[in-house]
This record gives C-alpha cells, sequence and structure tokens, in this order.
C-alpha cells in the first residue's frame, strides 16, 4: 500500500477535525440562542381580541362574514368555530371555541418564513403575509401550532387571519366582531388602557391556547371549557379515533 | 380524559408537507453522510489506492446536491420565485441558512472532485480518443507538464483544502437538517435535542451503505484493475464495518428519542405512538427497524459476509430503504399528530409529486452511470503499472 506524498498525522487529524466540530457546534449554539430574543414584539400599537365563550352560540356567522369579506377559498377558513358536546344526558353541556389565527407575539411562522413574506406591522403587531414574496413553501402551515394558516389554492401563497387589516386600519372593527350574534368578540389595541378590550382583559380571567409554547397569542378566551382548547391526544392514544 | 366527549364541528388540517420533502431531506442527508464516510476513511487510510473511492464519495453526491432543489422547488407554490429565497432572506428561518449551506456544499463537492479528477483528466485530455475535446475542456484546456504524481503534488494543497471546506459543510447541513426540524416548537415529534443525531445516524448509515452500493456498480461497469480491485473490495469491506456500527448508532439514537418522547407530555406519548401502533407502524416496523436496521446488521455481522459482494450491495440497499422509512416517519408522521381535533391528519395522495421525485431519483441514477462511462475514477498510474 503506498502512502501520499504529504499527509497529516492521526494526532493533527483529529485535532484538526475537532476544532471544525467545535465551531460548527458553537455557532449552531449561538444561533439557537439568538432566535427567541429577535422575536419579541414592541409596536406601537398591539391589536388583540377577546372572545368570550359564554356568549358565543356556534352560529358560524363570524365564519361566513369571514368568508365573503376577504374571499376566502372553499374549504379553507381564515375563522371557524370549534363545536363540541359534554358529559351524558341529562347532563350534557355544549362549547364552542371560535378559531382565528392569534397574531402570536411571537409568532413560530414568522421564525419560520425564509423569505420574509410573514411579517409584523410595526404600528399594530399583526402578522400578516406578503403574497409578493411568499414563494409558497408551507413551512409556516406547518409551524402554526394552531393549525390557523392555509395555502390559498388561488393565489398559492400563504393565507391566515390579518384582523381584517383593510377594515380596521380605516377604524372599522373586523368583520367576525361585526357579525357576532351574541357580541362574544371585543376587538382593540390592548396597549391603550382606555379601549374596551384592555378594560375587560383588566376585569377578567382569560385563557390562551397553548400557552405551554409560550408565542404569546394576541387572542384570548373567557370561559373556554379546557377540553375544547387543544387536540384531545388522550383520545388517539386510547386508540379511539372517530 | 374520562368525560364523555363529542366533536359536532372541527376542522382537520392534513399533512401540508408530502413525500417531496421527505425525500428531498433523506437525499441531502445521503450525499452528506456519503460524503462524511468517503472523506474521513481517507484521512484515515491516507493511500492512493483510495482516490477512486473518495472520487465517488464526493462526485455522486455533489450530482444528488445539484439536483435534489429540484424536489423543493416541484413543492412550491411559486416554482418561479424559488430564486428568491437567496436574497429575500429572513434570518431567523433556518431554511433561509439551508439554502445557502445546501449551495455552498454542492459548490465545494464540485470543487473538490475536480481536484480528484483533474489529475487523470490532463492524462486523458494529452492522449488522442474521441473525448478529448471533453477532456479538455474539463480541465479549462490548461493541460499541465509532467506526470500523475507530479500534477497530484502540485494541487495537493488546494485539493485537501477544498476537501476540508466540503467536509464542513457536510457536517453544517446535517445539523441543518436537525435544526431545521427541531425549530418547529409546535410539532412535539420534531422538536426534539435528538433530531441532529438522528440525521448524523441517518448520514452515517446511508452513507457507508450508499458508498458500498456505488463502488460495487462502479467496478461492475468500469474496468478496474486486478490490484486495485482487490485493495477496493478491502474497503468495502470495511465500510460494511462502518455500516454496521452506524446502524447500532442509529438504533441507540432512536432509542434515546423515544424515551425522551415518553416523557414530553401526552403529546411526546403520541408521537412515539405514531411509530409503534399507529399510522406510521407498518413502516416504521416493516421497513424502518426489519428490513433497514436489523436485516442489514445481520448481513454485515461477520467478515465473510462483508466480503461478499452480492450481500454487501442487499445491506446496502436495505439499509438506505431503512434511513429513507424513517426520514419520511418523522417528516410525515410528524405533521399526522392533530392541531386542533381528535383524529390523526392526513396526507392527500400526491400523484404527480410522487411521478416526478421518481423520475428524478431514476435521472439521478442515470447520470451516475454515464459518469462512470466518462469520467476517469480508476487511478491512471495503476493502470499503466498493470500494464507495464
Amino acid at each position: 500500500m503506498e502512502k501520499s506524498g504529504k499527509t497529516v498525522s492521526r494526532r493533527e487529524f483529529f485535532r484538526k477535525f475537532g476544532k471544525q466540530v467545535g465551531g460548527v457546534g458553537v455557532g449552531a449554539f449561538l444561533v439557537q440562542v439568538a432566535r427567541p430574543s429577535l422575536a419579541a414584539a414592541n409596536s406601537l400599537k398591539k391589536y388583540g381580541m377577546v372572545i368570550d365563550t359564554n356568549r358565543c352560540i356556534g352560529c358560524h356567522g363570524c365564519t361566513i362574514a369571514c368568508i365573503s369579506e376577504n374571499n376566502v377559498p372553499d374549504g379553507h377558513y381564515r375563522s371557524w368555530v370549534k363545536i363540541m358536546n359534554k358529559g351524558s344526558y341529562p347532563n350534557v353541556s355544549t362549547h364552542f371555541l371560535p378559531r382565528l389565527c392569534n397574531n402570536c407575539e411571537d409568532a413560530p411562522c414568522l421564525n419560520l418564513c425564509p423569505t420574509g413574506a410573514t411579517y409584523r406591522t410595526h404600528e399594530d403587531g399583526v402578522v400578516h403575509v406578503d403574497r409578493q414574496i411568499c414563494v409558497g413553501c408551507r413551512i409556516c402551515v406547518v409551524a402554526c401550532p394552531y393549525g390557523s394558516r392555509f395555502v390559498n389554492p388561488i393565489t398559492h401563497t400563504a393565507d391566515k387571519c390579518d384582523f381584517c387589516y383593510h377594515r380596521i386600519t380605516r377604524g372599522l372593527q373586523p368583520a367576525c366582531v361585526d357579525a357576532c350574534t351574541g357580541r362574544a368578540r371585543i376587538f382593540g389595541d390592548m396597549n391603550d388602557p382606555e379601549s374596551d378590550v384592555s378594560r375587560y382583559l383588566e376585569n377578567h380571567s382569560t385563557q390562551r391556547l397553548r400557552a405551554d409554547l409560550d408565542t404569546r397569542p394576541k387572542v384570548h378566551y373567557v370561559n373556554a371549557d379546557e377540553y375544547i382548547m387543544g387536540p384531545d391526544y388522550s383520545r388517539l392514544l386510547a386508540g379511539r379515533s372517530s | 380524559m374520562n368525560e364523555n366527549i363529542q366533536y359536532i364541528y372541527f376542522i382537520q388540517h392534513g399533512v401540508a408537507l408530502g413525500y417531496l420533502i421527505a425525500w428531498y431531506l433523506w437525499l441531502i442527508s445521503l450525499a452528506e453522510g456519503t460524503h462524511i464516510v468517503a472523506h474521513l476513511s481517507w484521512l484515515y487510510y491516507r493511500t492512493e489506492d483510495y482516490r477512486p473511492l473518495e472520487k465517488v464519495g464526493t462526485f455522486q453526491p455533489f450530482i444528488i446536491l445539484a439536483l435534489v432543489p429540484l424536489f423543493l422547488v416541484a413543492d412550491l407554490g411559486h416554482p418561479e420565485r424559488f430564486y428568491t429565497m437567496f436574497y429575500n432572506w429572513h434570518w431567523t428561518s433556518p431554511v433561509a441558512y439551508g439554502v445557502y449551506i445546501i449551495t455552498l456544499c454542492m459548490i465545494s463537492y464540485a470543487i473538490h472532485a475536480y481536484y480528484l479528477f483533474r489529475p487523470e483528466l490532463i492524462h486523458r485530455a494529452r492522449q488522442e480518443g474521441p473525448l478529448q475535446g471533453l477532456y479538455r475542456l474539463a480541465v479549462f484546456n490548461q493541460v499541465e507538464s509532467g506526470d500523475i504524481r507530479e500534477i497530484r503534488d502540485r494541487q495537493e494543497r488546494g485539493e485537501r483544502f477544498w476537501a476540508g471546506v466540503s467536509l464542513l459543510f457536510s457536517f453544517l447541513g446535517l445539523i441543518y437538517l436537525g435544526i431545521l426540524l427541531s425549530s418547529f416548537k409546535g410539532r412535539v415529534m420534531w422538536h426534539s435535542s435528538v433530531m441532529v443525531f438522528i440525521f448524523f445516524s441517518f448520514g452515517a448509515c446511508s452513507g457507508s451503505a450508499f458508498l458500498i452500493l456505488l463502488t460495487h456498480l462502479k467496478n461492475a461497469l468500469v474496468h478496474t484493475p486486478p490490484k486495485a480491485l482487490a485493495e477496493q473490495q478491502r474497503y468495502l469491506a470495511e465500510f460494511g464495518i462502518i455500516l454496521k456500527y452506524a446502524l447500532v448508532a442509529q438504533a441507540g439514537v432512536f432509542f434515546i428519542y423515544f424515551v425522551l418522547l415518553q416523557y414530553t407530555g401526552i403529546g411526546g406519548r403520541l408521537a412515539s405512538k405514531v411509530f409503534f401502533t399507529g399510522p406510521r407502524a407498518f413502516q416504521f416496523w416493516f421497513f424502518q427497524v426489519a428490513i433497514g436496521l436489523i436485516l442489514p446488521f445481520a448481513l454485515m455481522l461477520y467478515k465473510k459476509m462483508r466480503e461478499n459482494v452480492v450481500v454487501s450491495c442487499i445491506a446496502a440497499v436495505a439499509a438506505m430503504v431503512g434511513t429513507l422509512f424513517g426520514c419520511v416517519n418523522i417528516f410525515i408522521g410528524g405533521q399526522m399528530l392533530p392541531m386542533t381535533s381528535f383524529r390523526w391528519e392526513h396526507l392527500e395522495p400526491e400523484p404527480g409529486r410522487m411521478t416526478f421525485g421518481i423520475i428524478t431519483m431514476v435521472l439521478m441514477f442515470v447520470v451516475f452511470l454515464v459518469t462512470y462511462k466518462i469520467l476517469p475514477y480508476e487511478n491512471i498510474e495503476v493502470q499503466e503499472g498493470v500494464s507495464s
């Protein structure tokens, strides 16, 4: 076996190899450490919503209003209502959970978007999708822990609720808020202490979806049943999927 | 949850990213694993006889990395905007880094492969023949003087530099794959510190398997002098040892992964169930464990079996099938956990995309075969030595 002319010793090889792997490891660690800090939104306004589930009657008026206001394609929803029955006769209760994009302060969809097509407006903290930049990679769809995103089959770009941005910037309420039969939704600037939403938040205890993920959702719920708040993993674990 | 719950209205979200992206991840881990195994082995052996294997382990991954973006492009809603990912760069996204890492990885493989082939290409460019023009073009018409050994000595520094750079990018690529999946904090199956090690184990297994398979294929298609052939068979038998231990490492990493999932709450336990008894159970137990781990391990256990060409090729294919299904199980299975409902999310059939993926993989294989016929994989001085 013929050795090549200029070779490195094994000791030297392991030393160089160790340095390279160490350098890569430290770099990867620093990137991971730096990521959460940059997600904090320091917007001037902070638009958010409170939904009192006791006032929701499950009429799907918000869903219809959203579809017509935003031209949402068939089979896709920016806003929808999850409905669940709990208990056995005669102790049965029906629960409603209106769902929409939480416009999180630390939005996973925003952090993972490779092109920056998902962005947050500095003025009000609303999370948007720039359709001119979005490549339709669907990473944000997978990243959203709330299932609030979809790929619009017409534009082939990511789509989601933006609190009807075209309305709120003109001083109107989002379409779902206007259409809500039971007046279950309160929308406004959570940084303004005089706003309805701030006053409501001050006087009520609220819940947020998947609080364990620390995404800081800006949609708050009041009196939502704990079983309807998330996916029902216990049923799947027990082998009951229908 | 002991309450009697009945869901009246809910929405299923489906599996958003399908087989093309799963294959994309697998092919990247395969290419980078192949290069790492090939190059680290060169550093271990450091012999001239090993150069043909290093060429295989550098040029074939380059072909994979050159074609693999097609999987990503085909899966985009706006394929025509693919190039915008290079300048619409969002620094918090792992994919934004990945686009550059994979591109730079591919370029470094190309340059490294160029240096590896260059002495033999220059030699061929000097000789009259039907492909002389092609070889001249490949060396940019710079036909240096001196014999092959002198050319190698002159370029050794550049060759080793690019080998180091390509090795660095290979490691970065595997780290990228792991960080990419683990950064989805809403996906309990992916959001794991073990994900980087899973891709390292996939890379080691599929890389050593691919190198065994490709080199046997090369030896079947290209005339290799008997002495060099015997030497390469010895290396390939030793790659069988690497494959064997890589399989053990993969099993160990998956064991740790499942133990960690058990301590990640109900979501983690459900994620384990996806593999053990859930919707990916057959793919996990049959393809990933039986075909992908146990079979190749058994085949690579004894020296005589490692030295047998047919047995080692079967083990290599089995190990590659195992890592492919491992990648698909994690990627598709991770999206099957429901986000708002109580049912497994389903992957809609993607016949068009599947066909595209299969055609692209066949295309890669054809390119491999064509390059075997055109490029000088064997050391020419060895051939000369034999002929003289």
